[in-house]
């Protein structure tokens, strides 16, 4: 651990930087144009962030098979041909194609025991995200806008919530929770550039102007018995300004990363969704997720993860690296989950089908310890044999992880209730 | 105190309405008593209360400001800028009440609702699915609006329909909830008769009368629904009835006993491997003789006849697994109690033919077999009946004109969609226990309502005509104590309304709003292509606008990414540019003079002069920049994301 020491001095002199002492500086450096834009942002992010805390869910839709990739079964019947590799935690073994996520085993924990009732894709997939199975009598928030409620820093120029990737999953919503939570939505085809709409199209300068008009002009309908409407109005606008004419807009921009780092993060549109996450969480954003497709392997699962693998494995590994080389890992919780897992059963089309009943999800960061595997699965991964963790009992951890109560409640729009996670316990071991 | 004129209107009123009730059936669009005749009487009693509390009453709201909101209200369209001068100059005493009625006889009029609906149903889908037949919804919803359908005939077509969901839209809201009944139960409680009951799936209602068994009686009525893939290819759906026990593991575990007893060979009451892989014994006759010796009742009361227990061989792979899950000591041997604990096979969602209520004690039994009651009026339905008379009964249950929560939901639903405040609120969280303002209003319009065949377009039409609707706006007032409906509320439009604003000023049509030039060409390969509407400019546009009608408008609020798109699209940017062909260039072409290129541009984009004071604003601005297209653009670009443009004044 003495190797983050150093970044751990450094991140509790910045939580002493006050507010207007940063907005100075931040525009002090601006107006030099001497530091480079990282040191800008590694400033913001404590200031704008409470502790720092941070979380990014990488999110393999479609459910990957267990055995393909952390609980493989070499030499069994269900296992298939996939075998296993040794990693840097000694005694745990997980499938060929994740040599790089091996090198960093001792930072990860694998839970092998994980369990769902939800076999369909999209209930499952909104289980994943909001701990609660789909109702029509309530839109329950993500636990991604839970945990920015807690945490982040209103009154910002980023959004607290940014997800990456085509297709939003079901359940990775803001729910009742409002717009303030709404994750801000990043398509596959745009990871890297400044998103749609974000950039003001008539110039700096002309759009400031333009505000100034429409300010002038609301003027009328707010004396005319508009004035609630107005101000709600005018808050959106001036959060919305503040972003476009925001020098963080640039956190969008991969151009300004090397081509060495792009490289190590896999040059794949997951590669990049995760090289930009890091950014977002260095820039002050409080939880990122990242979507990778493909993952419903009803047929020929082995070429289809071993794909899927060499995007995931190398983006995965490089995120770790970097976080840790910035000493944000320890306050930065990564988890790595799809909806559910896969049969064991290798079926006629040499794929496997859905399985809740037994998957694995990965904990990195976030005061994880890491190197050791919770749960254990049959011989024959036909169940669980030992620590069963199901959604509630992973969600409690990740509240344990990220310092926020995992009772605590809000108001659902018919006045009920809703704690962040309803039940479980987390998961002791893995923070001894 | 009601004063004794008032009073006795009110009679007459409800005697009326009595007295046409009769003959509604038969002549739905009966106005014996007329939109203007309850709307006034409304206005009387809404006044006489606001006037006893000492509320100051907000004055008639001016010709420019009704048209613009009755317009959105009842079409969902923006007035031209020529309907803006013609309804002004308009002398007619009566102008406002014909022009409510031009614009509800006209075809938009079914079709704004219609969206209304969709959003309101879709906005709570489980089936994320189910957006596939949201446009076929809208039509369908749209001509019932239009022909002026009974609100009870449309809900007991969509509380009974099936069929393929594309051809029989009305299966929108099963659809939405994937035919799940604990949810279709909660949703069709919630939409229609605005009760929230599914609170009492998991427990009594912490704040309302329900037990948790009335929900469970109402869900009673659905659980032979089932959502079906029709084909391989191109996803279809259908929503149909299963009346038999078709599942195997359903009987397993509905009659763990019989089911051992059917493959049960050495009689000792537990199951082995080889006896499940060897099949059931003789089935049929064991059964019949067991039901005689009357050892089973609950079988008999069921009147389960043998060929429906179809007890046939189980695949290997399906022993292999209630092996793996049931047994749980590992004796290799099942028996009841195993085979009770085991729990339900995943996704158990579909196929069952009666509800069961989970004991909430052990969470991963099936429970005890529930029967349906309904809960306002207590009215009962045998074990055993099929999908069809289950669904029908229920619908008659809710559409029954005993049931008074059906007329409120939707009397109080129109009311807050068009006055931005409801008699209860929020709407979908009234019933019993919660307090109405102006109780006897709102019973008064339910009353008139039914007498006129629950005729929706009927309700719209009262509404728009009362002066409740017709006040002008004033900021909220600060008490929540205060009574509502002294003045109108500016609320936020709903999303199909901002977009066919959109196109009206920027004088386009629908498929235009993309960016691009659609040729007739295109127009027409993109109807053939089915679904097309996944792709369309309007339902792009509500995936970033789009608000649950349910919510009460307070709580309506605008999102960054939406303010993202109205500031810096590039779409929009170029149909406001003044150098292409576009309405801005049009009007600057037309009009030399600023202030009437102002005033064009005013009466384009929110329907209305602009003040004096506006007219100073924008003359300074555009001596400022001394660049009159570029200051003309700025001009519209700041009234297209002023607040008023996205509001109902």
């Amino acid at each position: 651990m003495t190797e983050f020491s150093w970044h751990e001095n450094v991140a509790l002199n910045r939580q002493s930087v006050s507010r207007r002492r940063f907005l100075y500086g931040a525009s002090a450096i601006a107006a030099a144009g001497a530091v480079n834009f990282r040191d800008v942002m590694s400033v913001q992010a404590d200031e704008l962030r409470k502790q720092g805390r941070a979380m990014i869910l990488l999110f393999m839709q479609g459910g990957p098979s267990q055995f393909e990739t952390f609980d493989p079964k070499p030499g069994t019947e269900n296992g298939g041909p996939t075998t296993a590799i040794s990693t840097a935690a000694s005694g745990i073994q997980i499938a060929e194609g994740w040599e790089k996520t091996a090198q960093q085993m001792k930072d990860i924990a694998i839970i092998r025991s994980m369990t769902t009732k939800e076999g369909e894709h999209l209930r499952a997939a909104y289980q994943m995200h909001t701990g609660y199975i789909p109702s029509g009598s309530v839109k329950h928030p993500s636990l991604g806008s839970c945990i920015a409620k807690e945490l982040a820093v209103t009154d910002r120029e980023l959004p607290s919530v940014v997800t990456i990737g085509d297709r939003g999953a079901n359940g990775s919503g803001a729910g009742f929770l409002g717009v303030d939570y709404e994750p801000f939505q990043i398509s596959g085809r745009n990871v890297g550039t400044v998103p749609d709409n974000v950039g003001p199209i008539v110039g700096e300068k002309r759009f400031t102007r333009r505000q100034g008009l429409l300010d002038k002009l609301e003027g009328e309908f707010a004396a005319r018995g508009g004035e609630t409407v107005v101000n709600n109005h005018r808050r959106i606008y001036d959060k919305s300004a503040k972003l476009v004419l925001s020098p963080m807009t640039k956190t969008f921009d991969l151009s300004l990363e090397t081509a060495e780092t792009k490289e190590r993060y896999g040059n794949s549109e997951f590669g990049k969704g995760c090289l930009l996450a890091r950014r977002l969480v260095e820039a002050g954003v409080t939880f990122v997720e990242v979507r990778l497709n493909g993952w419903d392997s009803h047929k020929d699962v082995f070429d289809g993860v071993k794909g899927l693998a060499s995007k995931c494995d190398p983006a995965l590994s490089a995120l770790i690296t970097d976080l840790k080389d910035r000493g944000l890992f320890d306050k930065t919780l990564i988890m790595w989950t799809g909806e559910f897992g896969r049969t064991p059963k290798i079926n006629p089309n040499t794929g496997r089908d859905h399985w809740p009943r037994n998957f694995n999800t990965l904990l990195a960061g976030g005061g994880i310890q890491g190197g050791q595997v919770i749960g254990e699965t049959a011989k024959d991964g036909m169940g669980i044999v030992n620590d069963p963790v199901n959604i509630p009992d992973l969600f409690s951890t990740i509240c344990t992880s990220l310092e926020v109560n995992p009772a605590k409640e809000n108001m659902s729009p018919i006045g009920r209730p809703l704690k962040i996670v309803d039940g479980g316990q987390p998961v002791a071991k893995l923070f001894s | 105190m009601i004063r004794p004129g008032i009073h006795v209107a009110f009679v007459f009123l409800q005697i009326a309405a009595f007295a046409v009730f009769s003959v509604a059936e038969e002549k739905p669009q009966s106005k014996s008593v007329s939109s203007k005749d309850v709307a006034s009487e409304v206005d009387r009693q809404i006044l006489a209360e606001l006037q006893k509390a000492g509320v100051t009453v907000a004055a008639r709201c001016s010709d420019e400001d009704f048209l613009r909101r009755v317009s959105l209200d009842i079409t969902g369209q923006l007035p031209s800028p020529s309907d803006v001068i013609a309804f002004r100059q308009n002398n007619d005493p009566d102008k406002r009440a014909a022009l409510i009625d031009k614009l509800a006889d006209s075809s938009e009029f079914g079709l704004n609702w219609a969206r209304y609906w969709r959003d309101v149903i879709y906005f709570r889908a489980t089936e994320q699915r189910s957006r596939f037949n949201q446009e076929e919804f809208t039509d369908w919803m749209a001509e019932q609006w239009n022909k002026g359908t009974g609100w009870n005939s449309t809900v007991t077509a969509m509380l009974t329909a099936s069929g393929n969901v594309e051809e029989h839209p009305e299966t929108a809201l099963i659809f939405a909830q994937g035919a799940i009944a604990e949810e279709v139960a909660a949703e069709a409680c919630r939409v229609f008769l605005g009760i929230q009951l599914q609170c009492a799936n998991c427990h009594d209602h912490p704040s309302d009368i329900w037990k948790r068994e009335q929900f469970h009686q109402l869900t009673a009525y659905f659980p032979r629904m089932a959502e079906r893939r029709m084909n391989a290819g191109m996803p279809e759906y259908e929503i149909v009835s299963v009346n038999t026990e078709s599942k195997q593991g359903d009987f397993m575990r509905e009659n763990p006993e019989m089911f051992i007893r059917a493959f049960d060979r050495d009689n000792d009451l537990k199951l082995s491997k080889k006896e499940l892989e060897a099949g059931p014994k003789r089935l049929g006759r064991r059964i019949a003789a067991t039901m005689k010796e009357g050892k089973n009742d609950e079988m008999q009361n069921e009147g389960m006849k043998d060929e429906k227990i179809g007890a046939g061989r189980l695949p290997a792979k399906a022993i292999e697994r209630l092996f793996a899950f049931g047994d749980t000591n590992k004796d290799d041997l099942l028996t009841v109690e195993e085979i009770k604990a085991a729990q339900p096979p995943v996704n158990r969602r579909r196929g069952s033919t009666e509800h069961h209520m989970v004991d909430l004690k052990n969470p991963n039994s099936l429970g005890a077999i529930v029967d349906p009651k309904f809960f306002v009026s207590g009215e009962t339905l045998p074990r055993g009946q099929t999908d069809e008379e289950r669904r029908m009964a229920v619908a008659k249950s809710f559409t029954s004109s005993e049931n008074p929560w059906f007329a409120r939901a939707i009397v109080n639903r129109v009311w807050a969609e068009m006055l931005g405040e409801g008699f209860y609120m929020p709407v979908d969280d009234i019933g019993p226990t919660r307090e109405a303002r102006y109780p006897a209003v709102l019973d008064l319009i339910c009353q008139n309502f039914i007498a006129n065949g629950l005729n929706p377009k009927w309700l719209v039409r009262t509404i728009a005509n009362t002066e409740a609707y017709q006040r002008k706006i004033q900021s909220r007032p600060a008490s929540e104590n205060e009574l509502p409906f002294a003045s109108a509320t500016p609320v936020p439009l709903r999303s199909d309304v901002v977009f066919n604003s959109l196109a009206q000023v920027f004088g386009v049509t629908e498929d235009e709003m993309s960016g691009r030039t659609v040729r007739a060409a295109d127009k027409k390969e993109k109807k053939d292509k089915p679904r097309a509407f996944l792709q369309s400019p309007r339902f792009l546009f509500d995936a970033l606008f789009g608000i649950d009608p349910s919510v009460p408008k307070d709580d309506v609020m605008g999102n960054i990414p939406q303010s993202l798109m109205m500031m810096n699209s590039r779409v929009f940017r170029a149909r406001m540019s003044a150098g292409r062909n576009t309405q801005l260039s049009k009007i600057l072409g037309e009009h030399r003079d600023n202030r009437d290129a102002l005033r064009e541009l005013y009466l384009l984009v929110l329907a209305r002069e602009p003040s004096t004071e506006e007219v100073k604003i924008c003359s300074d601005y555009i001596a400022e920049v001394k660049d009159r297209p570029e200051a003309f653009e700025d001009m519209m670009w700041s009234l297209l994301n002023s607040s008023e443009f996205v509001s109902r004044r």
